[in-house]
């Protein structure tokens, strides 16, 4: 599953980043690191970016770089 | 004398830090070449005087945006004598991550452990000791805001050293990672970059650092280390691994965070409705209150300077030559003031004010998809904004965005939003004698415009606009201090870099009545005035509107030979007061603007901002023009 289809308030674990994705570098800064678990807090109206809680942080990403992470659920 | 760079990642404290350190005499200046900017001043170490300079914030030693190129770059060189990092303890793990890629440096390094108050209040306590001894590096808890351990700060900068330690991955890692290093070093490719350093960045797979080895003998190491180390992956996870490793053994977390004001604020200021809501009534307040209070302040100040120019007129009434020029210098400096005091000052403070609370990241969150379609982040919200003032704050705030491409495009477009100065047109030429709906209507074109160009320019300027991923920092209350620091550091640029240029443009102007030159303009631009469909003897307004755009209405009845405004109406038609405000509006931002466009974009791309405004006035006087002459009954 994608990032940008995953559900508000609800925990995920981050797969992978797909290849080509520009701003990898700096997702794994931010934390975003596949193994991380992290939570979808809100999205901007009209198509605007995420908002994401990571390792306590809120961490805001576009949304084009949300359809390259891969996340998982937790059961 | 020695040079102290401070690097942290965003939203750190660092110049909360710098300004207590360097104070007021500090000044802002470019890299070379650059339109990022950075701020330097100086600072006592003991008996010793040092320079101290503060790098914009970066997450780590790969950059993302131009802002952290520099900032990287600037590391690189030899002049930097101790680096000091500042941490924000309330966010330990992520801010390791750099510091451990600073210890790669091999320089004098200092980390200053800040907000140890906002640490304890989300209920991590941690042991600065312990944290020193395992990362190799003197560490020296302090409070940026309340000005605590800044002096034990300073005693460690005194005596820092090269870290004793580095950071070492698991045996298997290091093996890839040295082989390649060495590879590195033999065929000296590393250029400025740590040869360890610039292997572990290219197996990650950073660009910059990966393009130099590409058609060299280290390639198939490259290709080997990042398929045994899946891409970089394997050498991200340890690394975070390790800095979790360090946060746990040198932190306690006592209590669970409780965030509950800022989820609050939050909800309602992130809300996809009220979100909206509060952001339009915040900046309708700001507006209210430097309009209110503004307006006031620059009568009493141009009050005063008529004063100087009424006495100045007796006194030098015998030598007309030299009344012209002094007047002009008087003017010059008159503008400069009425400026600076009544809008530049609260408007800078007010802005520094949003962006220390926190909230200028989260206007970027609401309107990122808007502006994104612009070539723009959310954040460039602020420089359209502020236009409505008056066009000069609003390009000094284009200092926020990070590329080049967006302060360019912002830049742009911010000189294209009429100003207080150019409202008085639209409302005292269109909205008086044609009709306030027709004002409103100028408005929305004005809008309509700004979009069109914004999403041309988009496609037309070279480089790419990066997606927006930032951390947003939690709301924090800002020192008076600070925020004044900042706001005299803008505020002094801008009297630098202004003023000259208003002198030299008034005292040109003054001149230009001297000697009965408005003929001789009118005359040049005759044909260009025929072409817009206006009468030619209001070229020489034009010019005079590039001073100050207000004169463009209170000198137009003089140049049109009535004695007063009320007039216009016998000479101008309704068309033509339209052409003549649409043109108004958009041609050639006034000298101030310049002066301040050229400060942030550098003089190439202000003569490109000035030339492609009169071209688009032109056209769009033009397209209205005949629009206008066709349907208008
Ligand atoms: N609680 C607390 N807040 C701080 C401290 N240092 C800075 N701040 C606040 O953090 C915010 C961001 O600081 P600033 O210096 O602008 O950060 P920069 O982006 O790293 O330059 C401001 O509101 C500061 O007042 C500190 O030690 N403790």
């Amino acid at each position: 599953m994608k990032l940008i289809e995953g559900n508000i308030d609800k925990n995920y674990i981050v797969e992978s980043i797909d290849g080509g994705c520009m701003a990898k570098d700096r997702l794994w800064k931010l934390g975003i690191i596949p193994g991380v678990v992290i939570k979808i807090k809100r999205r901007a109206p009209l198509k605007g970016p995420l908002m994401l809680e990571v390792n306590g942080s809120d961490v805001v990403i576009g949304r084009g770089i949300a359809s390259r992470i891969n996340i998982k659920e937790i059961e | 004398m020695k040079t102290i760079a401070l690097v942290g990642q965003p939203n750190c404290g660092k110049s909360t830090l710098f300004n207590q350190l360097a104070g007021y005499k500090s000044l802002s200046a470019n890299f070379p070449g650059a339109t990022v900017e950075y701020t330097k001043g100086q600072t006592y170490i003991g008996e010793e005087i040092a320079e101290v300079i503060d790098l914009p914030g970066t997450y780590s030693l790969s950059w993302y945006d131009d802002a952290e190129k520099e900032t990287v770059r600037a590391l690189f060189s030899e002049h930097i004598d101790v680096i000091v990092n500042i941490l924000d303890a309330s966010t330990l793990v992520r801010s390791i991550e750099l510091t451990i890629e600073l210890m790669s440096l091999e320089k004098p390094l200092v980390v200053a452990l800040n907000m140890m108050d906002e640490a304890v209040r989300k209920g991590i306590y941690i042991n600065a000791k312990k944290l020193e001894d395992i990362l190799g590096v003197k560490v020296v808890p302090i409070v940026a805001k309340k000005g605590k351990g800044i002096k034990d700060l300073l005693e460690a900068i005194k005596t820092a050293k090269k870290p004793l330690k580095r950071c070492v991955y698991s045996k298997e890692v290091e093996k890839y990672i040295n082989k390649l290093k060495e590879c590195i070093e033999k065929n000296g490719l590393s250029g400025e970059w740590p040869p360890k350093l610039m292997a572990i960045k290219a197996i990650e797979g950073f660009e910059p650092c990966m393009e130099p080895l590409e058609n060299s003998t280290c390639k198939a190491s490259l290709n080997e280390a990042r398929y045994a180390l899946r891409d970089g992956l394997v050498i991200v996870q340890e690394r975070h691994a390790l800095c979790m490793d360090i946060f746990e053994k040198v932190a306690v977390v006592k209590k669970k965070e409780k965030k509950s004001l800022e989820t609050i604020l939050d909800s309602i200021l992130l809300h996809s409705l009220f979100g909206y809501i509060s952001m339009f009534l915040i900046f309708f307040s700001i507006f209210y209150a430097v309009f209110h209070g503004g307006v006031p302040i620059e009568n009493l100040i141009i009050g005063i300077f008529d004063k100087i120019d009424a006495s100045l007129t007796s006194a030098l009434a015998h030598n007309k030559l030299i009344l012209a020029i002094i007047r002009g210098v008087v003017d010059g400096v008159g503008a400069a003031f009425g400026i600076a005091f009544p809008y530049l000052l609260p408007f800078l403070f007010l802005i520094s004010l949003l962006e220390d609370v926190g909230y200028l990241p989260r206007i970027g969150f609401l309107l990122d998809s808007t502006m994104h379609k612009m070539g723009l982040h959310g954040t460039s919200i602020i420089p359209f904004v502020s236009g409505y003032g008056c066009s000069v704050p609003a390009i000094m705030t284009t200092r926020i965005l990070k590329s080049r491409k967006e302060k360019i495009i912002s830049a742009f477009l911010a000189s294209l939003v009429p100003c207080s100065a150019r409202t008085t047109v639209i409302m005292g030429l269109v909205g008086y004698f044609i009709g306030y709906g027709y004002a409103i209507l100028l408005y929305g074109i004005n809008i309509i415009v700004i979009m069109i160009s914004g999403m041309i320019l988009k496609k037309l300027l070279p480089g790419i606009s990066p997606e927006m991923a930032l951390d947003i920092p939690p709301y924090r209350l800002p020192t008076i201090k600070t925020l004044l620091l900042k706001t005299w550091h803008k505020v002094k640029d801008f009297i630098f870099l202004a003023v000259p240029m208003l002198i030299a443009g008034s005292v040109v102007l003054t001149l230009i009545t001297y000697y009965n030159l408005d003929g001789i303009i009118n005359g040049v631009f005759k044909p260009f005035m025929a072409l817009i469909g206006l009468p030619s003897s209001i070229a020489v307004v034009l010019i005079f509107g590039i001073l100050k755009k207000e004169l463009t209405l209170l000198m137009l009845y003089q140049a049109l030979g009535l004695s007063s405004l009320s007039q216009i109406p016998k000479v101008l038609t309704h068309e033509q007061m339209f052409v003549f405000t649409i043109f108004v509006i958009f041609y050639i931002p006034c000298i101030a603007t310049m002066a301040a466009i050229k400060k942030e974009v550098g003089l190439k791309a202000t003569i490109y901002i000035t030339a492609g405004t009169f071209v688009l006035a032109t056209v769009l006087a033009l397209i209205f023009k005949v629009l206008l002459y066709s349907v208008w009954i």
